[in-house]
Parts: structure tokens; sequence; C-alpha cells
């Protein structure tokens, strides 16, 4: 009995099919000048679905996050080798527009991040540098990002109002609104219930849920129960290296590899 | 050993006599700037009056006012702020925004520092070498180029300074929208540090409100009123220095009169700005 006649695999990663990648990861290394953060990273994220990555601060994952929408590229010494691949186009190509991208690919940040300005000029900022919509054409996508992103019941009477002006979690819900406004295919989502209290997060949560209808999501999270919740392919990510990735209940309730079943069981991180 | 329980008395005396000279220094600014200000506000606005706004400089004996020396210290002033304003915003921007750890931004950084405490005699001698001799006359465009290359330096290290103070994750939001950085600064940035920039602006006002000897040599003085800037212009602090050193009472009421006027306005702003500065989180 219990007699293990192979040793767990080091990495286990599951290749989704490739019709249903959207944003796929190929060989992916990046730097932070001299010092290595990722290495040889190979991932698939679906579309139409939500992807947690998870694992102990440091490993990676918010580094992971921020090459796929080239972020990292306004920081002169940071650099990145390897495929991201968005719809099958090299998204780290030197001909790459990135400001045209990143309207593709929307990101939101562990901490809210109003716009001095106000709630409706929040929502509309990234939609006004993309597209010329009249007024009532803007007006009604900024009430469907609102309604979206479930705020608008809580804002509909004060858009003029500064976004400062709302809570920590009302602010985070703004920042979702102003992602989803400029109708990105994927969104990023980094960290983005941390700052925020219970019944935020639970909203928040909702709002993902449901955009996941339209989006390909991925999450970086260092709440296990978040990342059961509302993800369908968790990736476990240590020291830089994707560990293990594959379909979220298979990953919490059986992982492959020692590192990733030690993590979600608790016994490090 | 350690002992619990009241500190030494050599310990207590030391602190007290460390607390008096703190109370007795302190108390030496308040009052020696107490002193100015009486001395200013008594004899200052004994000679304030209508006159003082609607007269321009008279000849000794006769009746006047500093309206001339007024009118030709704001117009001064705004144009050179105008200047320094256009040219601190963008260079502070470009130090902060583009050029944060570059060779080339550390060097131009340095060369605003050193500009920013050059005396402000050099800078009216090096006007009048470029611009005055050149074109044989004293005019009030060289007198706010001078103001303006003495403001431009305070502008830009505030501008700079207040740029910094705004948080990464501002600028990585508006770009992670896809906005270009030109856009972000613009629309994000400048809205969000734009209490601190006006301060700055401010401060370089109240500075260069009161400079005189960059203008003995560039707007000269002019005993009549002119709204003709390619002309010597009067302005208060050179007819302050020309007043108060004569021999006339008159004159000499007039001199206080306006080092009051400037003081007031170089108290106004600062409070202004101060207040500007508290609350940055407007909307």
């Amino acid at each position: 009995m219990n007699v293990q006649l192979e040793s767990p695999p080091e990495t286990a990663i599951l290749e989704l099919p490739s019709e249903t990648v959207k944003l796929a990861v190929k060989n992916l290394n990046f730097f932070y000048g001299q010092k290595q953060a990722l290495f040889d990273v190979n991932v698939g994220f679906a579309a139409n679905a939500v992807t947690a990555l998870i694992g102990p601060s440091g490993c990676g994952k918010s580094t992971l996050l921020r090459t796929l929408n080239r972020i990292y590229s306004l920081y002169p010494g940071q650099k990145a080798t390897g495929q991201v691949l968005l719809d099958g186009e090299d998204v780290l190509g030197s001909r790459v527009d990135v400001a045209s991208l990143r309207a593709r690919v929307g990101m939101v940040f562990q901490k809210p991040t109003p716009f001095p300005m106000s709630i409706f000029d929040n929502v509309a900022y990234g939609v006004r540098l993309y597209e010329k919509l009249s007024k009532a054409d803007l007006a009604a996508r900024v009430e469907d990002s609102l309604r979206r992103a479930a705020l608008w019941d809580e804002v509909k009477d004060k858009l003029r109002e500064s976004g400062l002006s709302l809570s920590g979690g009302q602010q985070q819900r703004l920042c979702v609104a102003r992602g989803i406004a400029v109708r990105p295919e994927v969104l990023l989502l980094d960290e983005p219930a941390s700052a925020l209290d219970p019944i935020s997060t639970a909203r928040l949560e909702e709002t993902i849920a449901e955009l996941k209808r339209d989006y390909t999501i991925v999450i970086v999270t260092h709440n296990m129960g978040q990342a059961a919740r509302l993800s369908d392919h968790t990736g476990f990510m240590y020291l830089g290296k994707l560990v293990e990735f594959g379909e979220t209940e298979q990953v919490f309730t059986n992982p492959v590899t020692t590192r990733a079943r030690d993590y979600i069981t608790g016994r490090f991180g | 050993m350690i002992h619990a329980g009241s500190p030494r008395l050599s310990r207590r005396i030391g602190e007290a006599a460390f607390l008096a000279f703190c109370w007795a220094a302190t108390g030496l600014a308040i009052v020696a700037l107490a002193a100015i200000l009486w001395s200013l506000v008594s004899q200052g606005v004994a000679g304030l009056d209508a006159n003082v706004f609607t007269k321009s400089t008279p000849a000794p004996g006769s009746e006047g006012g500093l309206a001339n020396a007024i009118v030709g210290s704001l117009m001064m002033c705004v144009v050179a702020m105008v200047g320094a304003v256009i040219v601190g915003v963008l260079a502070g921007t470009w130090l902060s925004e583009y050029a944060r750890d570059s060779r080339y931004g550390k060097v131009v950084r340095f060369l605003n520092d050193v500009l920013l405490s050059a005396p402000s005699i050099l800078v009216g001698l090096f006007v009048y070498e470029i611009f005055v001799a050149p074109l044989k006359g004293f005019s009030g465009l060289a007198g706010s180029v001078a103001l303006g290359l003495i403001a431009a330096p305070v502008i830009t290290r505030t501008t700079e300074d207040v740029l910094r103070l705004q948080p990464v994750s501002l600028r990585e939001a508006s770009v992670a929208l896809g906005a270009p950085v030109w856009r972000t600064i613009l629309a994000v940035i400048w809205k969000s540090a734009q209490g601190g920039m006006l301060t700055g602006a401010l401060l370089a006002f109240a500075r260069i409100s009161g400079e005189t000897a960059p203008l003995l040599f560039t707007a000269l003085n002019n005993q009549f009123f002119s709204l003709d800037l390619t002309k010597p212009t009067a302005n208060l602090p050179v007819v302050i220095f020309n007043y108060a050193l004569s021999a006339y009472d008159d004159w000499r009421r007039l001199a206080w009169a306006g080092a009051l006027l400037i003081a007031a306005t170089v108290l106004t702003v600062t409070v202004a700005a101060r207040m500007l500065a508290r609350e940055p989180r407007r909307s």
C-alpha cells in the first residue's frame, strides 16, 4: 500500500486546446536589469474564462501579468524575451504599437487609482483616447461600464463628483469600469481585492464572474479562496517558474507537484 | 544597571537649558521679524493714500504717487511669469518624467540648482550684456527677461518636485488604458499636481516681485507713466531704492509706502501658496 512508484514531477503544465487560447505565453524570460525574474514560462490563457495566478510573494505572478500588456516597457531597465501571442500575434515584438495593445489588454491594479477628475470623466478617459463617440453614446458607454462593474446604482446621481470622493471599494470598482469601458479583449487584474473590505471584495468577485462571459480574465491573487471560487484555470508559480497549471478544481483538490501541494495545503508560503 | 525612576538632576537641567536656548533663538527670530514689520507698517501707512495709486512719481516737493511704478512692476512681473511658467513647467516635466535618472537630466538638474542660487545682480548684469548693451537702451522687456531668468529655475524645481510626488500607480493606470505617455502627463499627472505647481509659480512670483538688483541694469526707471515695455520702465523696487536714499521727506515717505505694498503683496501671495499646498487632493 501507498508505495510511490515514481516521484512526483517537478512541473505539471496543462496544455489547453489551441483554439480556446486567447493569450499564449511561450518561453518567456523576464529581467529586472541583471536579475532574472521569470524563467521559461509557457502557459495559455483561455478565452471567456478566468485564470488565477497564485504563489508566494515575489514568485513572479505580477511580473508575468505585467508582461502581458507590456506595462513594464515604461521602465528602461526591464526586458522580456520569448513570446506573448495575442490571437497569434506576438505583442513583445518591437513593431507593436504598445498604446493600442494596452487598449486591447486592460489592467486593474492592486490599489485603486482613480484619476483626479469626475466619476464620469474617469470612465470616459480611455474611451475618448480611441473613439469619437457622440455625447449620448459616450454617456451610454459610461453607464453600461458602471453597471457591469456593479457601481452604477451607487454613483448614478453624482457622476460629476470627483472619483476621489468614493470609498476604497467603490474606487476599485470605478477602476474596473474604467478598464472595461474601452472594450478590451483581455482584462488583467493584479490583486484587485487586496485593499478591500469583505463586502467590497464580494461585490468585486461578482463583477468578475459576470465579466467572464465577454472577456479573457487573468487575475493575480494571494487569496486562495478567491482563486478557487472565481477561476476556471489556476497557475501556481514559485521562484519565477510556473510550477503547475491546470483546471482549478484539479489544482486545488489534487495538485500533482509537491511544491503546489505544499503551498495549497498551507505547508509554506 | 539602568535605574528606573526620575531622571538625574543634571539631565533635567540639560533638558531645561536646551529648551530655553531653543525658545530664545525662536524668540529672537520672531522679534526681528516683528520689528521689521512694525517699522514698515508704522512708516508705510503714513505715506499710503489715494495719490499713491493714482499719481506718478513726483519731482521733489510736489505731490505724487507710485502709479507708474506699480503698473510697471506688474507688467514686467506678468511678462516674466508667462515666460518663466512655460519654460519652468516644461523643463520640470522633462526632468521628472523623461530624464529622471539619465545623465543629461542630472546635469540639467545640477545647472538649474546653480541658477537657483545665482546672485540676482549677476542675472541683471548678464541681461545687460546680452540685451541692453547691444540694443543700446534700457527697457521693461529687458527687466522682464531678467526677472524671468530668476523665476524659471524656481518653477522648474518646484514642478519637478511635485510631479515626482505623484504616485507611479497613477501613471501606470493611465498608460494601461492605452494612453500615450504625453497624454498621461497632460491629462492625469499635471491635473493631479496642479495645486503644487500653482504654489511653485506663486512662490516664484513672490520672489521676483521684490527683486531690485536685476532691474537696475535692465528696466532702469522712468519718471512718467508708460505702458511701453520697450522703453525704460518704472518699477517699485528701484523707486524704493532711489527714494529711500534721497534727502526729501516726501520721497522717503513714498519709499516706505512702496515697501509696504511689496511686503503686503508677497505676504498675500505666500499665504495663498500655503493654502493651495495644504490641499493637494482637491479635485
